[in-house]
């Protein structure tokens, strides 16, 4: 036997109790680490690039930009490489299965953001080979059970072909998977050719150019200088990070990460009240025992510690069952929800287990150290 | 804290003066109170309820401290120590038996006779083997496994025992460690602490109601109104 065998005997005396505040631990733990999943994930802004521009109408989202600005945007000083994409939203068989599709020059998507995306040279020669080919990202073809070499119908939301078809025809040409598991692999990547060429409205226009800086060229100012260049013209941009467009986008919907914070911080606080009462009551049905102990000659600080490792213990399981759950719906739903639960989130959830452990058990811990030994021996 | 000198009592109290204090009156428990107890004595306390047995057992235990007046044990002062200083006192030097056992109910036998040996620097394996012979002598080998809510009254006072010399302490307090026992349980009990008290020497004051238990000890003290109005010694 050791002082951490005495914690866990005291801890299982109660087995229910014990087994119902690890529930609340767990379900807290669980919360957290879905939501920090849900911020390091391609939902959240966290896995977005700061390096990578993207230059959109700066009247909206959906205005287009003539194709024409390519030029300017590339021969201007501290651009690495551009590339240029038109977006068709549409819907797979049913109209709540939305699926995105980016259209683009193959070779330049590559050289752009080709690193991020995992497009290999193979990728891009197999997406260029006819032109109603696509490549589909890992996350998108695990959720709808997609194959390479499969046929599938996008039926677009805005866009209509000129024959007054919604319906866009594509031909799966092989699967990408992203840079790392915080990588956006949810949507297609198309060839703009095909989109444009049959396309009704918008030819020769692009929803978005995407504009990699050169080495040591601070995207922030490349940022205001392409902006600069579009000024006076009829279709003023607006250029932004990935990042940046990301975060704007959700503020759109409210301020994500707020909410999220006020979510958690509200669990850990309902969860903090629960378990410092129930161990406030749980120390003090034991308070005989603890002037027991003391007349056996343990300290003050012994007991603190007992009653400290005992909450420590109730935090440590109910905590890591939180998280080892987080993991698996991460694993399971992942791909589809765009979860990822990063190294640094559960280093801080472990990191909060201990310090909420610790707090939780102070009060009672205190009390039982504070406890005069004929007082403690009163209590029978 | 003074170094401990050979010739002198193992137990001393000296003037020592106590009371409680309750409402706005105090109510005195010992007002000059002495004693003397060598090394390897064995003294049974008695006395008529509310004579100040509990509260004399508490002090020389350090559970209380006295209002003025000296106790020391030992050597070592307890009237001058702090609440932790005491504390490690008592885990290397004193042991307590109770009259209701006071066993821990979610430990076995023989996790409730370890606690103390917690306290000490003892590897596990040498504390096994420890908790292993104290059970041995209180005659309760092969129960180890057993918990309080499954033994008799005398059994759980063994272990009670048990756990009180487990650490090989040098005193041992028994609060009426007969109180709650049949005859017989008593009398295996009583012939236990008088084996600990002659065969390896411990120091025993036992506060007791029970004439036939102080028979068991080497002399008695009668406590009465906070004074010690006479004293027997066994034949």
């Amino acid at each position: 036997m050791n002082f951490l065998h005495l914690a866990r005997r005291n801890a299982w005396r109660k087995p229910l109790r014990t087994l119902l505040l690890m529930f609340c631990v767990t379900v807290a733990f669980l919360i957290y680490g879905l939501t920090a999943s849900f911020l390091n994930g391609a939902q959240g802004s966290a896995g977005a690039s700061d390096d990578l521009l993207g230059v959109m109408n700066a009247a909206g989202r959906t205005a287009p930009l003539p194709m024409a600005y390519l030029s300017r945007i590339t021969s201007e000083p501290g651009v690495a490489s551009a590339a240029y994409m038109a977006r068709l939203r549409g819907y797979v068989n049913v109209e709540k299965n939305v699926v995105s599709v980016s259209a683009g020059d193959p070779h330049l998507m590559g050289r752009v953001n080709g690193k991020e995306l995992g497009l290999t040279p193979e990728l891009l020669s197999a997406l260029g080979q006819t032109k109603d080919r696509v490549l589909v990202g890992r996350a998108l073809a695990q959720a709808q059970g997609w194959v390479i070499g499969q046929r599938i119908t996008v039926t677009s939301f805005q866009t209509a072909r000129k024959d007054g078809s919604r319906d866009w025809r594509f031909e799966i040409a092989g699967i990408f998977d992203g840079e790392n598991a915080s990588t956006d692999t949810y949507f297609v990547l198309a060839n703009y050719d095909y989109i444009n060429a049959a396309r009704a409205r918008n030819i020769d226009s692009v929803d978005a150019f995407i504009v990699r800086p050169a080495d040591g060229v601070s995207s922030g100012t490349l940022a205001a200088r392409v902006d600069k260049l579009f000024a006076n013209s009829a279709a003023p941009t607006r250029t932004q990070s990935e990042k940046q467009f990301l975060e704007a986008f959700l503020r759109q919907y409210a301020d994500v990460g707020l909410i999220i914070n006020l979510v958690v911080g509200a669990a850990f606080v309902t969860l903090l009240m629960i378990v410092i009462n129930t161990m406030v009551f749980a120390v003090r049905e034991r308070t005989f025992e603890i002037g027991l102990l003391k007349t056996l000659g343990f300290s003050g600080n012994r007991i603190l510690a007992l009653v400290l490792g005992e909450t420590l213990i109730i935090f440590v399981i109910g905590g890591t069952i939180g998280l080892v759950l987080t993991e698996a719906v991460t694993v399971l739903a992942g791909p589809a929800l765009g979860l990822f639960l990063s190294m640094t989130a559960l280093m801080r959830a472990a990191l909060f287990i201990i310090l909420l452990g610790l707090v939780t058990g102070l009060i009672p811990a205190i009390n039982a150290m504070r406890t005069p030994i004929t007082a403690a021996f009163r209590a029978r | 804290m003074t170094d401990r000198q050979p010739e002198s009592p193992y137990i001393t109290l000296r003037a020592v003066r106590k009371g409680y204090r309750i409402g706005g009156e105090v109510i005195s428990i010992f007002a000059d109170l002495h004693l003397e107890i060598p090394q390897g004595d064995f003294v049974a306390i008695m006395g008529p309820s509310g004579s100040g047995k509990s509260t004399l057992l508490n002090m020389l235990a350090g559970i209380e401290n006295p209002d003025a007046g000296e106790i020391a044990i030992g050597g070592a002062r307890l009237d001058r120590m702090g609440e932790a200083a005491r504390s490690a006192w008592r885990a290397h030097h004193m042991e307590i038996v109770f009259q209701f056992y006071n066993l821990l109910p979610m430990l076995n036998a023989a996790e409730n006779v370890e606690l103390p040996l917690l306290l000490k620097p003892i590897p596990a394996k040498e504390r096994r083997i420890r908790v292993g012979k104290v059970l041995d002598l209180v005659g309760l080998s092969g129960r180890e496994k057993q918990y309080p809510a499954l033994m008799s009254g005398g059994q759980q006072q063994r272990v009670g025992i048990a756990r009180a010399i487990a650490a090989d302490p040098d005193l041992l307090l028994c609060d009426e460690p007969t109180g709650d026992l049949d005859r017989r349980s008593a009398d295996d009990v009583l012939d236990m602490l008088r084996l600990l008290n002659r065969e390896l020497g411990k120091t025993i004051v036992m506060v007791t109601h029970d004439p036939q238990a102080a028979l068991h000890a080497r002399r008695t003290l009668h406590l009465d109104k906070g004074t010690f109005v006479e004293e027997k010694r066994a034949a």
